[in-house]
């Protein structure tokens, strides 16, 4: 059944061919959907908006698929999603953090569901031939490349896997050149100088290689496990009781995207011809100021609405240290060529989805960072 | 227009007589049920293709409308001044240019009234030239100034009230004349400030704004279609309204642009061909603007800052900002500077998504032409007082006392 989306409005999302009793209440959020009519196909095929697309689905059996690491944040929800979908998926980490760990508000049956299954192939990225030969020997229709940084890195997996159906690739809207319109969309002129080329130049080997690549340009993502302290820098103040200092005027805005929402676009992506040779914004709806941000993430934790001390950053040198965890301008992306094109929207608004994290994260007394308040110390000296 | 049984037309034309859910509270969300409960053929594959920005219009797409070269009878019911002026003056224009429809166009006020020597009144010969009807008076005698014809006009497009007193009589006479399409020009204005951005359709609006019971009682009057657009600012020739013109005075005249607080504050200024294409759209396919609030707007927004630098850029000349805060400098900001000075940024999500409507503008192409008119009527040489910004300027100076000797 097609339909008129409307972003802020519809809650349509994936359905994969499995039963409904088997999911789990993953942090309140079902890792996948009501199914509809034809759940009952023995071939097992991505259903997007209804019959007008289903001559595109032959490609999508069972596939064999490679993840570039898979066990920190992203990769631990795509891995999942991946092998209730029936694929044969294989991790390829050093093996320092576990291959197999049950996450929060994860249900026993599913972990054990989800580590019987997974696989993994040990080594170190980086050595290149040693990629080439073990990812060759393995063959995978797919790749999902979560943590490559530079375009160096990529070349022996296409190397060893001349037939390979998709490259689908993690990178960054902070290649896109700073605007003074904004939103970023796909079309945008990138900056060659950014702390990001790696991921320009990742893209343009995969354009130049003649493979069927895609490649997702989320903005910040958040959500429980992150490693990267967005949410948990303004919970931990929170926590602290603690005023949160802002740089500049706080009304520069950024944007949020929840990770189950990342890792569900790289499930909409996967072998859809659409998406072929595509570049993705992937983030939330909607974009939000600093200060509102810190309101959101006290609304999602119960806190009382919190202090906010706006600063001048050029009075102070921090030295190495970074007194807030956003850049300091305007950043946030259209996701409207996503939601348009791959039968794809962000489940989460800002304060659900902060309040996810909050609950099965921090809430629960885990966090990645000690606090440090010492830079907000300076500031609050002056 | 023909419709098999079968066909998914008839599924949709037939929701167009069922009443819309037109909404209870304050947001006019879209009817849920009619917008998923038939088969749309649009392709999106297609609409990916209208990401091209020099191609503003798509007519080209296939769509079970109504036939878009059908021709219809259109009355505009016009303001006499303000931002919103040029719209019906660009509407008008582009349906008899692109549409062989008939065009009245009805103008508050007196032919013979002051105001129209101004633009865009002062180009209303244009819309004679294409073959439209130019007509005055009060939206009220409706009945009078252009009724009494046999054939009643197919679409309305108030542009023009505010509230339900001016708004109401157009209404009424729109609806009980048999008017099947009625277009409302609102605002972004009304939105509820917040902390997430944009705003999108279906944000809550505030309540006590005069728009909003405009908006309700429209959508309650069971229009076969009725559509909703909330425009922001304007830029482009014939408007009645200065918009870059404050920046190019300050800046041909080498003198700072005082802009208040940060200066990072975003706004959209969208060229109004784009509100007409997207009114032009919307009479092509009333089935699909149906029961719908549309924001009228580019989908770019701009700093304040990043405007200013855009005219500069635009005169060949550079520009120096001043931030200030208005209170300190004891000023009136409404006075003091064109637009609103939080956020203001709404994103045209509807159109985009119900219309296949894209965006052409394009501000630093169209402030070159901006700026080229600019010059061509002399308000470049024109002598000027820039009383508030001296007390602003004035007011970012170290004090007299700090520096007494």
């Amino acid at each position: 059944m097609a339909k008129l989306v409307t972003m802020q409005q519809q809650q349509h999302r994936y359905i994969p061919s499995i039963s409904p009793s088997s999911l789990s209440d993953f942090g309140g959020i079902r890792l996948t959907i009501p199914i509809q009519q034809n759940q009952q196909q023995k071939k097992k095929v991505w259903h997007r908006k209804g019959g007008l697309q289903l001559q595109a689905m032959a490609s999508s059996s069972s596939k064999k698929i490679l993840i570039m690491g898979g066990t920190r944040f992203i990769g631990l929800f795509l891995s999942r999603l991946l092998v209730k979908e029936g694929h044969e998926v294989t991790l390829f980490t050093r093996g320092k953090a576990p291959i197999k760990q049950q996450l929060p508000g994860e249900s026993d049956q599913d972990y054990n569901d989800f580590a019987s299954k997974i696989l993994h192939l040990k080594g170190d990225r980086k050595e290149y031939e040693f990629v080439k030969k073990s990812v060759g020997a393995e063959g995978f229709d797919v790749v999902y490349d979560i943590n490559g940084r530079e375009a160096v890195e990529v070349e022996p997996l296409l190397d060893a896997l001349p037939n390979l159906e998709q490259y689908i690739y993690c990178s960054s809207a902070g290649v896109y050149l700073k605007t003074d319109l904004p939103p970023h969309f796909e079309t945008d002129a990138v900056d060659p100088k950014s702390r990001h080329k790696g991921k320009l130049e990742t893209e343009s080997l995969l354009s130049s290689r003649g493979v069927n690549w895609t490649s997702i340009r989320p903005v910040y993502i958040y959500g429980p496990l992150n490693y990267n302290p967005v949410e948990e820098w303004f919970f931990h103040r929170l926590k602290a009781g603690r005023p949160i200092p802002v740089p500049g005027s706080g009304v520069q805005i950024t944007q949020l995207g929840h990770v189950h929402d990342l890792a569900m676009a790289f499930i909409a992506v996967l072998c859809n011809p659409k998406a072929s040779k595509q570049v993705y914004n992937i983030s939330g709806s909607k974009y939000v100021t600093f200060d509102g941000l810190a309101k959101a993430c006290a609304e999602a934790g119960g806190f009382p609405v919190p202090e906010i001390v706006h600063y001048d950053a050029k009075d102070f040198d921090f030295g190495k240290k970074k007194a807030f965890p956003f850049r300091d301008q305007h950043f946030f992306a259209s996701v409207e060529k996503a939601t348009t094109e791959l039968d794809w929207s962000p489940q989460f608004d800002l304060v659900h989805g902060l309040a996810n994290s909050y609950r099965l994260d921090f809430g629960k007394g885990t966090f990645r960072k000690a606090p440090d308040f010492s830079t907000d110390d300076i500031i609050l000296a002056k | 227009m023909a419709a098999t049984a079968t066909s998914p037309l008839l599924l949709r034309r037939m929701s167009l007589f069922s009443p819309h859910p037109s909404s209870s509270n304050s947001t006019l969300a879209f009817p849920s049920a009619s917008a998923s409960s038939f088969i749309s053929p649009i392709s999106f594959s297609l609409r990916s293709s209208l990401k091209n920005r020099s191609n503003p219009i798509s007519t080209t797409f296939p769509s079970f409308h109504v036939s878009a070269s059908a021709k219809k009878k259109i009355l505009i019911i016009n303001t006499n001044s303000g931002g919103h002026a040029v719209i019906g003056f660009y509407f008008a224009k582009q349906l008899l240019q692109s549409g062989n429809h008939a065009v009245t166009i009805l103008t508050v006020g007196e032919e013979s009234s002051d105001k129209m020597k101004k633009p865009p009144f002062s180009r209303f010969s244009e819309i004679v030239n294409a073959g439209g009807k130019t007509v005055w008076g009060d939206p009220s005698e409706l009945e009078k100034l252009v009724g009494g014809d046999d054939s009643p006009f197919d679409v309305v497009l108030d542009n023009n009230g505010k509230n339900l007193d001016t708004v109401k009589p157009v209404a009424d006479w729109s609806k009980s004349t048999g008017v099947k399409q009625f277009l409302y020009i609102s605002s972004a204005g009304i939105y509820i400030t917040a902390d997430e951005l944009p705003h999108v359709e279906g944000d809550a609006v505030k309540e006590t704004a005069s728009h909003v019971a405009v908006e309700k009682y429209i959508a309650e009057l069971s229009f076969k279609s009725w559509s909703i657009f909330r425009p922001q600012y304007m830029t482009g020739s014939g408007n009645n309204k200065d918009c870059e013109e404050w920046f190019f005075d300050r800046i041909v005249r080498d003198k700072e642009v005082p802009i208040p607080g940060s200066g990072m504050q975003l706004s959209n200024i969208t060229h109004v061909r784009d509100l007409s294409s997207m009114l032009c759209l919307s009479v092509d396919k009333p089935s699909e603007a149906c029961c719908n609030v549309f924001n009228c707007v580019s989908d770019r927004a701009v700093t304040l800052d990043g405007f200013a630098r855009l005219c500069a850029k635009a005169a060949g000349r550079e520009v120096k900002i001043a931030h200030y805060d208005p209170k300190s400098a004891g000023v009136d900001v409404k006075k003091a500077f064109p637009f609103r000075v939080q956020h203001f940024y709404a994103e045209p999500r509807a159109a985009k998504e119900k219309l296949g409507w894209s965006s052409s503008t394009n501000l630093g192409d169209d402030l070159k032409e901006r700026f080229e008119e600019y010059v061509r009527s002399g308000r470049d040489k024109k002598e000027m007082k820039f009383d508030l910004d001296d007390k602003i300027l004035a007011s970012l100076i170290p004090t007299a006392a700090a520096t007494a000797v």
